[in-house]
């Protein structure tokens, strides 16, 4: 009973959460980043990668699963948690949150040929044009 | 400066701006954005008022059962890229204010000039970073209480400032550290009997983010005066400065928070507050204490009046319990439950209390319920 509970729990968990990780053009020089780092550049606290270069971050859609399991990861952050952040930002005049593509191939595509650009995808959507330098 | 002339001033010097610099292929680029919220309360002292700040005239429940003027507004946010560098801002909110209305206000209305993303200086209406939510306390949407704990909150009722301020922010290890500064500034407030107007305002402000941690520590100075309503008389101008510090900790599943003020002009007032939450699905339980001392007077002053000495006087405490529910996109519903104390020398922050009634050490509850959105 226990064990078809735990195994219940599992598959549920497995479904519930995409495998998400985090992309750079193939053509950056950015081999690696920690989950600190990549949430700072996606939350506008940082403009540039560890090595200055300038980060252009490119989110997901605003409710899609994706997005959920990369925040909850990566910045520990709920979907809410996350509005409440931008709302915060925004309405102080400080930032604006970044630029949503809509599928992960549209951000695949958009980081593959921009060597400033960082996204975040479903690990089965990476190709040879991007490096996954995170995988949360 | 009156809001029309501001405007104009704000204009021009966005234009000139715009055009000396080399336009973007996708600049100028507008953004509207807006929150609100929608909130009742209920005190259970029915001879005097519970209200937030001395800009609302009236609440509950001397002058009515239920008030929604303490935790009811709509605001629009118009933003715009003009280029690269500069970028514009205006913040329009309406909210219950003094004499009895709803009358939109601009809350900001500002030109930045970003050297870079990470330094900038802005001239207009600018946000006041003085607490850790100060500039962003009219948004319900981005705290968990109903509203910032009204102790510590209403020991600044300046929410902006009209001048100069400017921005830097910098990489410490795996810190991030910014640093703001208000160069100068000034400010006019309509309460109900008295008009305080400020000026030579300047301000200092560091905020440090490591991990989960983020530390506030702020000072700023401003001389300000009172004109009495009625008589038309203004008092001196007298030097205030305020000494703030806040700590939040907030590792996702819970928070905790507490800020610490200290402010100096013919008295000396410290206030504080400290709130810890649990964060369980869409459900938010918290818990806040906060309480601020009475004004003690400090010397060189001319004696106070007995008005002046009533004024200082006034500290209570709050113990309030509370939920948010995060039961819908950008749309959250809360409810809080305060038991107010007030000191046994003063009627605390009630307004309206006839004179001669001493609430003196009286103790009473207030319920809020609030939904604010954004959109």
């Amino acid at each position: 009973m226990i064990s078809t509970l735990l195994l219940a729990v599992s598959i549920f968990a497995s479904s519930a959460f995409a495998d998400v990780v985090v992309i750079v053009s193939a053509k950056s020089t950015i081999t690696h980043l920690t989950t600190e780092q990549t949430a700072k550049i996606f939350l506008g606290k940082a403009s540039s990668f560890p090595d200055d270069r300038d980060a252009v971050p490119f989110d997901q859609a605003v409710g899609s699963a994706i997005r959920d399991e990369f925040y909850t990861k990566v910045a520990h952050k709920s979907s809410p948690q996350v509005s409440a952040y931008w709302a915060k930002v925004i309405f102080t005049g400080d930032g604006r949150p970044p630029e949503i593509l809509e599928s992960n191939a549209a951000v695949r595509k958009a980081v593959a040929n921009n060597t400033h650009a960082i996204g975040y995808i479903e690990k089965s959507a990476v190709d040879k044009s991007v490096r996954v330098v995170l995988d949360p | 400066m009156a809001i029309k002339e501001f405007f104009i001033v704000l204009l021009g010097a966005a234009a000139c701006i715009a055009n000396a610099e080399a336009a973007d292929a996708d600049l100028p680029k507008f953004t509207f954005d807006g929150f609100g919220s929608l909130g009742a309360s209920h005190s259970s002292m029915k001879s005097g008022d519970y209200v937030l700040d001395s800009s609302i005239p009236k609440g509950s429940a001397l002058s009515e059962e239920w008030s929604f003027g303490n935790d009811t507004r709509i605001a629009v946010h118009l933003a715009a890229d003009l280029t690269s560098k500069v970028s514009a801002v205006l913040q329009v909110v309406s909210e219950y204010h003094t004499p009895n209305t709803y009358e939109p206000e601009v809350e900001w209305a500002n030109v930045k000039y970003a050297f870079t993303p990470d330094a900038y200086i802005r001239i207009g209406r600018i946000a006041l970073p003085t607490f850790l939510n100060s500039d962003n306390r009219d948004v319900g949407y981005t705290y968990v209480w109903v509203h910032p704990p009204l102790e510590l909150y209403r020991q600044l009722p300046i929410s902006h400032s009209d001048g100069v301020d400017a921005m830097y922010r910098f990489q410490i290890g795996n810190a991030v550290n910014t640093v703001k500064a208000i160069l100068y500034g000034e400010n006019t407030l309509e309460r109900e009997n008295s008009t305080s107007t400020s000026k030579d305002m300047w301000g200092i402000f560091d905020t440090t983010e490591y991990g989960s941690t983020t530390a506030h520590i702020g000072y700023q100075e401003r001389l300000a005066a009172s004109e009495n309503n009625q008589t038309g008389i203004t008092g001196p101008w007298i030097r205030n400065s305020d000494l703030s510090v806040g700590v939040q900790y907030d590792p996702g599943d819970w928070f905790a928070i507490s800020e610490w003020i200290q402010r100096k002009s013919t008295t000396k007032i410290t206030a504080m507050y400290i709130s810890g939450g649990y964060r369980v699905n869409k459900f938010t339980p918290y818990m806040t204490y906060s309480q601020n001392s009475a004004g003690s007077f400090l010397p060189g002053f001319p004696p106070p009046s007995a008005n002046s000495i009533r004024l200082a006087n006034r500290s209570q405490s709050a113990v309030s319990l509370g939920v948010r529910w995060d039961f819908m996109k950008n749309t959250d519903f809360k409810f809080q439950y305060d038991l107010v104390k007030l000191s046994d020398s003063s009627n605390g922050f009630l307004a309206n209390v006839p004179a001669g009634v001493t609430l003196y050490g009286a103790k009473f509850h207030v319920v809020t319920a609030v939904v604010d959105f954004i959109f």
